[in-house]
């Protein structure tokens, strides 16, 4: 086949060196990012359910229907039943309200119960994980059960109209989750008891838990499935994602995975733009073999097919390639972050392999193509007159042509239109600044530069006389240096974020429902310890009882859990840190609403959902007692943050004649892990939340993110660099036979050299000012829409822009003209 | 062969229309060999390439073995020079990626001729290069790589070659030794062969002189025709 075989020679000759590894680049880029966020969101789902014991929750105020269940089983869904509730438990003449949560034999569905036999066990070696909870007859409590009934293991306690044995410690429910509302301590007993204990009745406040799951190779069984239970639920029941489950986590992979995307994104255009650069080259070193062909009576059509049965065989053999290398490159990437995969990595589909291949042909299309297009209709007349020269495709419907593949290969690729936009408007509003400011610049330059010496009034008057393929070259560098940047920018301030948020001393433990008499003593004991809390938060347990001074409708009741539990009241007079107005203002000093109700700030969302807007009122009940306040802001919240979050929060001086308890978060090291033993003992009433070892998780996979950005990081500096190698050798060979003829003409090392160096310094100075402009556009716009970070100016691209870019692009630009004065003159201009 | 008629050659310049070549009269018989003299820009090579079918006159009809080409689109034209026409370069025009025998083999390849390489080979053998067809041009001395561009244009087998300035950028004894040999296969081969030169006595070395002087022909072309 002779486009083969011309293909063979073409890369024998080293004119597609810069098209294929572009084009290898490109699709090993995507190929390793779409495979590893293919194989990570499978783990992370994974991973998530066992946050949640299970695949997807369905969360009800009423019984669960049978017909779900039967509908699962013909469907081959794993499911599990639980119910939550609060009972009153007996043991000889002690009592308690406990918090039970009664389950099917099949829970959990996705990870672990922890137990013990050892009361308020800490080491590892005492704690025991089991794929399943208590049998019939048996009761498994939270340690702090034991003080407060008097009990030991092996003891038979009463609940309801049944007696239970009590035969293990509950460490860790994987769904316990954080919540504040479980106030008794837990006990998880067997589903089938439930009836004999009678605890049950009608009217009583039970929620309902039905937990999913898939079952192993059967997603879409689980996907059907889950598309009918949608369609059964009504104002009581409520779907939990895992992503809901584990907001700190899933946040955190998520940004990390935005960002793989972002990285990957930047690598794919600026692999396009390397191959646009490459492509233009190569183009017109074709110009005489077409000229000939021409000549020798080739038609323009048959020109065409012989070019783009070649592009089509260079895209299949670079798009294989890139296939390969992308693949090497994920397993890099997996063996980097494999600690923070607790589980094995499932393997991907065939979804990143085909996106990897169709990015090699899609970019073969976009760039190389439109390069490509007019050589068919060079004149055979070429070979006779040097100064014919077909007319390449315009260069306006050539920008279009690649931008528009830029933008679809972004927005396929990372299904996100801001992350799209961002980049495609950075990118734009750099390469237009390019075109215009550059053209000036240019011109002052050389205007300008005959007050400078002998080396900078050649050099500039040569950038003006090669003004197009130096505005290319702009393009080409101001392109790579934004990208680069905006990709480091978000980097930094991602992972800066991650550490602050998750600092050394992050609270790692919560102490809820301290009464006000418990309070000096646990503040002694904390003390004692050199402990430091982040501040004690006072507490008033109340209920909604009106909206509005309306009753809430017996729906809106089974629609919100908000207005079914008692709900935790708070008093601040500062916004806490993290909290952000959304709506309304923040209380000032001696300033309450006109209707002299007590002024309230609500959680936005919450706010939402009760259909609550400034100005409403909501009456609460607090130990019999009614007040009304009126709705005067509301806040979003800092979830990731391990500080206390309040849903409802009131100026001070309105809920203090109220029963109080106390409640704080502390920073508690390792080795004083047994105050919460000490604790526990001495006030068995208190809560202990631990969410130390959640913290150390949330860290490592802050950790192997970062070391797994960092290298994605790199691989994109790669791609940067070739696009300079290519805008650099886009002029090289009028460059090097200038040079040859000023050595001829006895010209020194020096001023070769020198004009070379100020030229190609000259154009990365002003790329890099210009590229820090379109980066900071786009960074702007990613920390707004897709990051959720505060804007920031960042000076320092400003100036490093211009230095990176002077520097790197005159080092490569003399490091590549480096053989005008190494060798005789006269074999460089035979070279050529 | 060839048959011209009232030739003529305009371009729009700033500064007016300039006359090229005007009202140019010519005959070429099959395996004549005819050569076009003038000084620089008195429309020589102009005149070759509206001659090949590259280039298209103002006015005036030019027919190859009677096919008027003038009156045909760039398509037609290209099919005509596909099956006829054999091109030698002042400056060689080779392929610097492809070796010797590539740069011979190519035009037979486009015309899918199976042992392309097979011919190629026998024509450097012809041209003296036996030895170096695995050279690339810039591993050739210049007369080396007009050989290779000889060896190249009659490997297709044209019936009608067009030579521009062959030994331009030749030294004298190695522009010798390369007209020896293009006349040489040009008898061989039977090939109608039009020349653009300044060299006097390489035109003399031709059946036939056109004389060319400010785009005007100065008398009917000399020598005897066929």
């Amino acid at each position: 086949m002779l486009a083969l075989k011309m293909l063979l020679r073409s890369w024998r000759g080293r004119q597609l060196g810069l098209i294929f590894s572009s084009l290898v680049l490109a699709v090993a880029v995507v190929t390793s990012v779409a495979l590893l966020a293919e194989r990570v969101e499978l783990a992370l789902v994974k991973e998530s359910s066992s946050f949640l014991a299970a695949d997807l929750v369905v969360s009800s105020s009423v019984a669960i229907e049978s017909g779900w269940l039967e509908r699962a089983a013909e469907e081959g869904v794993r499911t599990a039943r639980t119910a939550s509730f609060a009972s009153m438990t007996y043991f000889g003449d002690e009592m308690h309200l406990a918090s039970l949560k009664a389950v099917e034999s099949s829970y959990p569905l996705r990870g672990a119960l922890k137990r013990s036999s050892v009361p308020f066990a800490i080491d590892d070696a005492d704690i025991e994980s089991v794929g399943s909870g208590p049998q019939p007859g048996e009761l498994w409590v939270d340690s702090r059960l034991l003080p407060l009934l008097n009990v030991e293991l092996g003891d038979a306690i009463d609940v309801g109209d049944g007696s239970f044995k009590v035969t293990q410690i509950l460490i860790e429910e994987p769904d316990s989750g954080s919540s504040f509302s479980a106030f008794g301590a837990r006990i998880l007993m067997n589903w089938q008891d439930l009836p004999a204990s009678g605890v049950i009745q009608p009217g009583s406040r039970v929620s309902y838990r039905l937990l999913i799951a898939a079952n192993e190779g059967q997603a879409d069984n689980f996907d059907t499935y889950v598309d009918w239970l949608k369609q059964q639920l009504d104002v009581h029941d409520r779907i939990i994602t895992p992503d809901e489950a584990q907001a700190s986590i899933a946040s955190t992979m998520d940004k990390g995975r935005r960002f793989l995307l972002l990285a990957g994104s930047i690598g794919v255009v600026l692999a396009g733009i390397a191959l646009a650069l490459a492509s233009h080259h190569f183009a017109n070193g074709q110009l005489l073999q077409v000229a000939l062909f021409k000549g020798w009576g080739i038609s323009a059509n048959a020109v065409r097919r012989l070019y783009i049965q070649q592009i089509i065989l260079l895209g299949i053999a670079g798009s294989a390639v890139g296939l390969l290398v992308g693949w090497g490159f994920h397993q890099l990437l997996i063996t980097t972050v494999r600690e923070w995969l607790p589980i094995a990595l499932p393997a991907a589909g065939l979804k990143p392999w085909i996106t990897g291949f169709a990015t090699g042909i899609l970019c073969l299309i976009g760039f190389t193509l439109p390069a490509l297009w007019h050589l068919p209709t060079q004149s055979p007349l070429a070979v006779l007159r040097r100064d014919i020269q077909s007319k390449s495709l315009n260069s306006l419907v050539r920008g279009s042509l690649g931008v528009l593949t830029v933008a679809v290969l972004l927005f396929w690729y990372s299904r996100n239109l801001y992350l799209s936009m961002a980049i495609l408007f950075g990118f734009a509003i750099t390469a237009a600044a390019s075109i215009a400011v550059g053209l000036v610049l240019l011109r002052l330059g050389k205007t300008y530069g005959h007050w400078m010496g002998s080396i900078w009034r050649l050099a500039l008057s040569n950038l003006w006389r090669r003004k197009k393929p130096s505005l290319i070259q702009m393009v080409g560098f101001s392109g790579a240096i934004a990208l680069l940047m905006i990709m480091v920018v978000v980097r930094t301030s991602l992972i800066d974020e991650w550490r602050w948020q998750l600092a050394d001393d992050a609270p790692n433990h919560f102490l809820v429902n301290v009464a006000a008499y418990e309070l000096d003593g646990v503040k002694s004991l904390v003390n004692e310890r050199e402990l430091e809390t982040a501040g004690w938060y006072s507490m008033v347990r109340g209920r909604i009882t009106h909206l509005n001074n309306q009753l809430p409708s017996q729906v809106a009741k089974d629609g919100h859990e908000s207005l079914r539990r008692e709900l935790n009241l708070s008093w601040t007079s500062d916004l806490p840190e993290g909290n952000m107005i959304v709506k309304g203002q923040w209380w000032q000093a001696n300033t309450a609403p006109a209707s002299g109700l007590a002024p309230v700030s609500l959680e936005d969302e919450l706010a939402g959902e009760l259909g609550l807007s400034l100005g409403d009122t909501v009456r609460f009940s607090v130990g019999g007692l009614s007040f009304d306040a009126e709705v005067t802001s509301t806040r979003s919240l800092n979830w990731e943050s391990m500080t206390p979050n309040f849903y409802f929060l009131f100026p001070e001086g309105y809920l203090e004649d109220y029963p109080r308890t106390h409640m704080t978060s502390l920073y508690i090291p390792g080795e004083e892990k047994l105050l919460v033993n000490d604790l526990l003992r001495k006030y068995p009433t208190v809560q202990v939340i631990e969410l130390d070892k959640i913290i150390d998780r949330i860290r490592t996979i802050v950790s192997q993110v970062t070391r797994g950005l960092e290298m994605m990081t790199l691989m994109i500096l790669g791609c940067g660099i070739l696009v300079m190698f290519a805008a650099v050798s886009l002029s090289m060979s009028e460059r090097l036979q200038e040079s040859a003829i000023l050595r001829t003409l006895g010209s020194s090392r020096g001023l070769i050299l020198g004009v070379q160096w100020v030229e190609f310094t000259t154009l990365g100075m002003m790329a890099g000012l210009l590229a820090a402009l379109g980066a900071e556009f786009a960074v702007a716009m990613l920390q707004r829409f897709m990051f959720s970070l505060p804007f920031s100016w960042h000076s320092w691209l400003w100036i490093a822009g211009p230095l990176g870019g002077g520097l790197l692009v005159g080092l490569l630009g003399v490091v590549y003209s480096r053989k005008a004065v190494t060798q005789p003159p006269l074999q460089v201009l035979n070279s050529l | 062969m060839i048959e011209v008629s009232n030739v003529s050659k305009q371009v729009v310049t700033s500064e007016g229309t300039l006359d090229i070549l005007d009202g140019i009269n010519l005959s070429v018989e099959a395996g004549e060999t005819l050569a076009i003299i003038g000084s620089s820009g008195s429309g020589k090579s102009t005149l070759l390439g509206i001659l090949a079918g590259l280039d298209l006159p103002t006015s005036g009809t030019v027919c190859i073995d009677g096919q008027d080409i003038t009156a045909m689109d760039e398509e037609g034209r290209a099919g005509v020079r596909a099956g006829h026409v054999g091109f030698v370069f002042q400056s060689f025009h080779l392929l610097p990626g492809l070796t010797a025998l590539e740069n011979v083999a190519l035009p037979l390849e486009l015309q899918g001729i199976d042992d392309a390489l097979q011919t190629a080979k026998h024509y450097l053998e012809r041209v003296g290069l036996g030895q170096r067809v695995s050279h690339y041009p810039r591993q050739l001395s210049g007369g080396e790589q007009q050989r290779v561009a000889l060896a190249r244009a009659f490997a297709c087998r044209p019936t009608l070659l067009f030579a521009d300035e062959p030994t331009g950028n030749l030294d004298t004894g190695t522009g010798k030794k390369i007209n020896d040999l293009l006349f040489e296969l040009n008898k061989e081969e039977g090939t109608t062969l039009i020349l653009v030169t300044h060299e006097k006595t390489l035109a003399a070395r031709c059946k036939r002189t056109l004389e060319l002087q400010a785009g005007r022909q100065l008398a009917e072309p000399t020598g005897i025709t066929a």
